[in-house]
């Protein structure tokens, strides 16, 4: 298992220095090693890799990853396989906040950190709705998010509809498909603390997130304090959750068949399949945004748009294809 | 090592058991026998800390249940339940690892050596020295079971607590497991069981823990429970005692011997 992480991690290495050399136009590997060796050196190459790709593949990375190992935590703790992080109502309260706030004219740099509030709240919401005794239901857990989202999903239906083909509908459009184009140091700024308070819980969480795996009773009877693990770990995937949409809008796919992939690979051990989905996820995320930026240059394919019409047939085909066990 | 006093345990609006007092020391194999329905399950549940006694005391060690902590509890209690499915792949040396759990810190991922090595003693101690890196699913009941008590054996409890371990087990499987419970017991550790068939429960267990009518109707050796006619009252049906060619004293309810009216 060590090796196949390893070979996951290497895999993932690879597709953060192609997503460097790929794009508008195509740098040669050599120039964007002596670019980043040489942070200060003057030039366009410098500008490209330094201004440009660079903090967007760090951004890319850190969505991938965070969608990643959220999506491996609620699947995990819930033992549902159909779970993806956006059930949390993230996503769709974040659309909703974002939509109106841009029908609004809210100032350009302020919505992605509406998106975030709201998203967190309506994560809060749901996991209240979620609630029995100290605990969380996972049928209400689920019944909530998705009730919550289709709410929001009208909300930011009727938006659209309102503004019909103007300038805001296209960037509301932008939000939902998902893009990291235009994203920067300082939206990384911005997110990077709350991912960062995400992932110590997560890394928090993941002795008894791999304890779940018996079932909540036998974690019990192992000394799993189960009611705090699973508010761990639903904080743990909203923050993340709330940190990539507020960096890259709404990207589907990654959260919920990233730790399908990675646990097909290196099994369900929580341990190494938080680390793999992480791993797994970045990569994916790194050279998925290559693809866009480069497969129509200079135009830019939403990133949710490519990942679903790459990604969807390559899961139906490693998973469903005839003959093939569905465990 | 388990007492209770005055215990009194409620299912929803219902008092299902009351007045119980017992304790049960180190090295015993208790059985604790009764009616479907008669609050065995919830008596295990309360011991093992997972169900609030509506009154009266369950102490563990001296100190009151409901004072300790989930990673203190599982560290001196086992419970397995035979029911819980179980939905992820899994190897067998995985599942058994998990008892490991209450024994690590809070930054600690991963087991270490002596973690292996409990891991290993608890597979030899249950048969299993080459199921380690089969997947649990593919296991068969009676090899199951014997997991389910490996897993507790990993976690170092000195009380195993059993909810029917030898349900869906065939004669032979089930005895092999009796057999495991007793070996555990007469090496220091409490096992508190509950069993359906009473003859399994005379001649593996050193006493019978019998519940009915809402309370504990007798906690003593089989040969006395057997003889003390509670059985009758405890299942609702007439018992007949024979000998088996052992000697043993075994119970049957009388329409098993065609002697009812």
């Amino acid at each position: 298992m060590t090796l196949r992480l390893a070979s996951l991690t290497l895999l993932a290495f690879l597709a953060l220095l192609v997503s460097l050399l790929v794009g508008g136009t195509v740098i040669p590997f050599s120039q964007v090693g002596y670019a980043m060796l040489h942070p200060h050196a003057p030039g366009d190459v410098h500008v490209i890799v330094w201004g440009l790709r660079f903090p967007r593949v760090c951004i890319a990375a850190i969505v991938g990853a965070s969608l990643g190992i959220a999506g491996a935590m609620l699947q995990g703790m819930l033992r549902n396989p159909l779970v993806d992080p956006y059930l949390t109502g993230v996503s769709a309260g974040a659309a909703a906040a974002i939509a109106l706030a841009i029908a609004a004219g809210v100032a350009a740099p302020i919505v992605p950190a509406l998106g975030f509030g709201a998203g967190l709240a309506t994560a809060v919401l749901v996991a209240a709705l979620a609630r029995r005794g100290s605990g969380i239901d996972a049928n209400r857990l689920i019944l909530a998010g998705v009730s919550l989202s289709a709410l929001f999903s009208a909300i930011v239906a009727l938006v659209l509809t309102r503004l019909q083909q103007g300038g805001y509908a296209q960037a509301i459009l932008a939000w939902l498909a998902g893009s990291l184009a235009g994203r920067g140091w300082h939206d990384l700024i911005f997110a990077a603390p709350y991912a960062a308070l995400g992932l110590i819980l997560a890394v928090l969480s993941v002795p008894a997130l791999n304890a779940l795996r018996l079932g909540d009773l036998r974690a019990r009877t192992v000394g799993v304090d189960v009611d705090r693990a699973q508010w761990m770990i639903l904080a743990s995937a909203s923050l993340l959750t709330a940190s990539a949409v507020s960096l890259s809008g709404i990207v589907g796919f990654i959260g919920l068949i990233v730790p399908h992939i990675v646990r097909r690979i290196i099994g369900s051990d929580a341990r190494l399949l938080i680390v793999g989905s992480a791993i797994a996820g970045g990569g994916f995320m790194a050279l998925a945004d290559a693809a866009s930026r480069s497969l129509f240059a200079p135009i830019e394919i939403p990133i949710g748009v490519l990942l679903a019409f790459i990604g969807v047939p390559t899961f139906l085909y490693l998973y469903l294809r005839p003959g093939r066990k569905t465990a | 090592m388990i007492g209770a006093r005055e215990l009194c345990l409620r299912a929803g609006e219902r008092i299902i058991l009351s007045d119980l007092d017992f304790h049960i020391s180190a090295g015993e194999f208790v059985a604790v026998l009764g009616p479907n329905g008669v609050g065995k399950t919830t008596l295990l549940r309360a011991i093992a800390g997972m169900h609030s006694p509506d009154s009266g005391t369950l102490l563990l060690n001296g100190r009151e249940i409901r004072g300790v902590t989930a990673a203190e509890r599982a560290k001196t209690i086992a419970f397995m339940q035979s029911e819980e499915i179980l939905t992820e792949a899994m190897s067998v040396r995985e599942v058994i690892a998990t008892g490991r759990y209450p024994h690590h810190r809070w930054y600690q991922w991963h087991e270490n050596q002596q973690d292996d090595e409990i891991v290993d003693r608890a597979l030899a101690a249950v048969g299993m020295e080459t199921f380690g890196r089969r997947p649990f699913a593919t296991l068969s009941s009676g090899e199951r079971q014997r997991v389910w008590l490996a897993l507790g054996l990993a976690q170092e409890a000195s009380l195993l607590l059993l909810d029917e371990p030898t349900s869906h087990l065939d004669l032979r499987v089930a005895h092999e497991m009796l057999h495991l419970l007793r070996t555990q017991a007469r090496a220091g550790k409490a096992v508190v069981s509950v069993l359906h068939d009473v003859n399994e429960a005379a001649e593996f267990a050193d006493r019978i823990l019998l519940l009915g009518c809402e309370r504990l109707l007798a906690i003593d050796r089989p040969e006395a429970v057997l003889r003390s006619g509670l059985l009758d009252l405890a299942y609702g049906t007439p018992m007949e005692l024979m000998r088996a060619p052992s000697g043993a004293l075994r119970a049957f309810p009388s329409f098993a011997t065609g002697r009812s009216e």
